[in-house]
């Protein structure tokens, strides 16, 4: 047993070795995105060529950093928050994450993509829509819906899939763009309505989208820029429309972590992806969205959607409302659950 | 004798106190042991029972008790029972049918059979989960393509087959061990007075494999609970306790909530585990040396053989068909669209994602020795040793399997990242994790081999003059070998896949394969995803090879196959 715990004791020590390369050296800077891994990994590298700052990141979810950021706050292990909704930035600063930066490249962006204390700075946006199969809607003789009442048809019975708002932003920028387009009121009956065509209720926001790409389902209601990146990339059966009575939007946002190491090297990263030439090298990845940067040349895919229109957001309203919200969306799916 | 049941406690205490620092060997392991669990088990906990239990400075049951009155939340609850009853039972089943065939019985292929049921647990567990849409769903490419059925696999039947092809493998691990370790003079001698097989079977073999069934089913209802990989991808509409833990935590900021959520989940787990073992617990189940003296006779009957080889053959099968399509899928240009061949997958692969692969090898290869041996020695300190806190350690390291793990990588990260001792941001924390999320496999299995030894002969050795490291090592160690190197071979493949722990502990750098591979099916990129799987099955292979030529080398028997 001598041997056993001197073997233990070797490892133990040898796994403290690694200890030392947690340290955070004072020149590098970490970045947490949810962007596209490959998007991050680029802009990443982009910014370690155009400054010599060594930067890496990890890649998670929106809802995944902001829960990290959250446990982490009292000693945070990253300085910039890159990618990801602002609902979720506005969520943090209201828990005071969040330091505030008001970068000179954003002085010419529209009032809707930047937060006026410099919480959170925008740098895509992206439209909801419906995104179908277009083979099982020609197989139905079925085309795409056009306004949000055409999604309650009951030939789409059982094959709509949304996210579910308790766990995608997605879903619950769709919810609040309902309430808000028909009053709540009606917004809610709507909803009851809406679920009895609702297959099921994934998990993340793409969800939906990774089944029409696998034709695992007819309809779904997401992010446009979604669909149009799985179409680039050739799913030629993915067919998107805007719904022309107005959707709402997302604006993709980047800010900087409080009290988090190294803040100036975070400032010289937000004032880079804001840029119009880093805006632009989302399209060599298949990032789609609309950018913030009215200098940047948005993908051409989007043209498609130029002149959707959009209804006036209140995200103050919707992220205040946040749990309320969900809980009735709950109560409301499970009094009727999804039928085939 | 009952009345004085109560003074003789505090007695006893002291008692064995005073026999753990006579031996001071003993009284390092312990130590060593204690520390562990508190460092890695207990204070992340109480992190989280306070993060569930506190909030705007004061101390309030308010998450708890709006969990247990929304209707919506006891709905999953009981789903989650529901399930994890299910897959623990259908788990144990075929766990047994695999380690009873590929012991007792003489049919062909065992070594394939060995290879094939090991192989759910060499994948991240959501692989299994996209493979079964994949082949099984609406557009599947047997169900569909073949059958001509749209088939709905999201949802509990969904769940339940990939849950049970994702956990039976433990089972069957820790059933084959037991089962090699039953001495056949036991069951000869039964014979011999005149028993058939089947009242062999009912009478010696099965009351053998009693506590080693009951903690199978433990384990697999226990894994099933706090499974959050198929659950999310396959759940649908079915929402268990850990994926509800996920979305609250996670999607709707509420951290509070979750972890009490997270708390009544790992209540559930205790509750199943002390009602196993009130129920097993009590019985003695040992044969009298623990170390097979003899070769079995193999049953041949072909009314026995035929239908578990045909069932064994089928599940295999199965399986195979299952993981047939990550090489497929690793070199297919775009699944579901164009099935050309292309290499790019594998490149991007070997440039991201190059960190991921050589990070995750180096943690899981430190991890790996210190985890199984930690459940070897841990598992006999437990049944062998009677030292202040037993219990005490034997729950706590049971907790740690019982905790989802989103929640145990939470805990982690608000007990380490601040305070007296910072760890996030290290590779230590990783491993750590690691060895917290695959040790107590060994112990399970540990303590289930050690309980069908009768303790007299280390009795002997400890009256003849053996110090507990010598007993340990000459006499223990080598009837438990086949149990610990095939911990080691667990520690190894869990580490190597274990996901939602580490989540929140990656950092920038050590990354681990797992988010990669998680990250991928998240953008729906199902290419790189196989590529990344590919890989990581190649590597957990090509480590299980050399563990067996070593162990050749050495000249050591381990009683069958890795």
């Amino acid at each position: 047993m001598k041997k056993i715990i001197i073997a233990l004791l070797v490892l133990v020590s040898l796994s403290t070795f690694l200890f030392a390369s947690g340290a955070k050296e004072n020149e590098s800077l970490t970045v947490y995105t949810g962007m596209l891994e490959e998007h991050g990994a680029i802009v990443c590298q982009a910014f370690e060529e155009a400054t010599g700052i060594e930067t890496n990141y990890v890649r998670m979810s929106g809802g995944e950093i902001f829960a990290r950021i959250k446990a982490e706050q009292e000693n945070p292990q990253a300085s910039v928050w890159y990618g990801g909704g602002s609902l979720t930035f506005i969520e943090a600063d209201r828990l005071g994450l969040l330091q505030h930066y008001v970068s000179p490249v954003a002085t010419d962006f529209p009032k809707q993509f930047k937060d006026n204390n410099g919480a959170w700075t925008g740098i895509y946006s992206g439209y909801l829509g419906f995104i179908g199969d277009k083979e099982w809607l020609d197989e139905n003789n079925l085309t795409l819906p056009q306004t949000w009442d055409d999604l309650l048809n009951p030939a789409y019975k059982g094959e709509i899939v949304m996210a579910h708002p308790g766990s995608s932003s997605t879903a619950y920028n769709a919810l609040v763009t309902i309430l808000q387009l028909k009053g709540e009121e009606e917004g809610w009956k709507y909803l009851q309505k809406l679920n009895q065509n609702v297959r099921q209720y994934t998990k993340s926001g793409s969800g939906g989208g990774r089944m029409i790409q696998l034709h695992e389902t007819g309809l779904t209601i997401g992010y446009l820029h979604d669909g149009i990146a799985f179409k680039r990339e050739g799913y030629d059966h993915m067919v998107m429309t805007a719904p022309a009575d107005g959707t709402g939007y997302e604006v993709g946002a980047v800010g900087i972590i409080k009290n988090s190491p190294n803040q100036e090297a975070a400032k010289k990263f937000i004032d880079f992806v804001l840029t119009a030439e880093v805006q632009e090298m989302g399209q060599t990845v298949n990032a789609l969205q609309f950018l913030t940067n009215p200098d940047a040349v948005p993908p051409e895919e989007c043209q498609q959607l130029v002149g959707t229109k959009l209804i006036e957001q209140d995200d103050e309203w919707a992220g205040a409302n946040r749990s309320a919200f969900v809980e009735k969306f709950n109560e409301l799916t499970l009094t009727t659950p999804p039928t085939k | 004798m009952e009345t004085n049941h109560k003074e003789n406690a505090a007695t006893r205490y002291f008692r064995q106190l005073k026999f753990t620092m006579r031996d001071p060997i003993l009284l390092i392991t312990v130590g060593v042991v204690f520390i562990f669990v508190f460092m890695f088990i207990v204070f992340p906990l109480i992190s989280i029972l306070k993060e569930s239990m506190i909030s705007e400075g004061g101390f309030t049951l308010s998450n708890y008790w709006g969990i247990l009155s929304s209707r919506f939340n006891r709905h999953i609850i009981g789903n989650t029972l529901k399930l994890g009853i299910t897959v623990a039972i259908f788990g144990t089943v075929i766990a047994f049918l695999f380690a009873y065939s590929t012991t007792y019985l003489a049919i062909p292929h065992k070594k394939i059979f060995n290879i094939l049921s090991i192989m759910p647990m060499i994948s991240p567990p959501f692989v299994i989960s996209l493979s079964v849409i994949l082949l099984f769903g609406r557009s599947g490419l047997i169900s569909y393509e073949v059958f001509h059925v749209r088939n709905d696999v999201y949802g509990f039947w969904g769940l339940a087959l990939t849950q049970t092809l994702s956990f039976f493998p433990i089972g069957y691990l820790m059933l084959r061990n037991l089962l090699q370790n039953i001495d056949p003079s036991v069951e000869e001698a039964s014979q011999a007075l005149g028993a058939n097989r089947w009242k062999v079977f009912t009478t010696v073999t099965l009351p053998l494999m009693l506590p080693g069934l009951a903690n199978a089913m433990l384990l697999i209802f226990i894994q099933s609970l706090a499974d959050f990989g198929n659950a999310i991808v396959i759940g649908g509409n079915y929402t268990t306790m850990a994926v509800q833990i996920y979305q609250q935590g996670i999607g709707s900021y509420d951290m509070a909530g979750a972890t009490a959520l997270a708390v009544i989940l790992l209540m559930i787990s205790l509750l199943a585990y002390y009602i196993q073992n009130g129920v097993i617990g009590k019985k003695s189940y040992v044969t009298v040396t623990g170390k097979v003296a003899k070769e079995r006779i193999l049953i041949d009957n072909k009314k026995v053989t035929i239908p578990a080889y045909a069932t064994c053959l089928m599940i295999c099968i199965f399986v195979l068909s299952l993981y047939a399509l990550v090489p497929i899928g690793a070199f297919v240009r775009l699944w579901g669209a164009d099935y050309s061949f292309t290499m790019k997958w594998i490149i991007y692969v070997f440039t991201i994602g190059r960190k991921y692969i050589v990070d995750t090898t180096i943690l899981a290869l430190i991890a790996t020795p210190i985890a199984g041996t930690l459940g070897m020695v841990s598992a006999f300190l437990i049944v062998r040793k009677a030292f202040p806190g037993r219990t005490f350690v034997e729950w706590s390291i049971l907790m740690a399997i019982a905790l989802p793990g989103t929640v145990i990588g939470l805990g982690y990260v608000l007990t380490y990242n601040s305070g007296p001792i910072i760890l996030t941001g290290t590779g230590f924390i990783l491993i750590m994790a690691l060895v917290v999320r695959s040790f107590p496999v060994g112990t399970r299995s540990g303590i289930a081999a050690l309980k069908q030894i009768d303790p007299s002969i280390e009795e002997a050795a400890t009256i003849s003059g053996a110090n507990s490291s010598k007993v340990f090592r000459s006499i223990t160690l080598p009837l438990i070998k086949p149990v610990f190197f095939s911990s080691l071979l667990y520690s190894f493949i869990r580490g190597m896949t274990l996901v939602s722990t580490i989540i929140f502990l990656v950092s920038a750098n050590w990354q681990m394969l797992t988010v990669a591979i998680m990250n991928q099916v998240d953008q729906g990129l199902y290419g790189a995803a196989n590529a990344y799987c590919l890989v990581l099955i190649l590597l957990v292979a090509t480590v299980m090879v050399i563990m067996k030529l070593l162990l050749r080398l050495f000249k050591i028997d381990i009683n069958g196959d890795l």
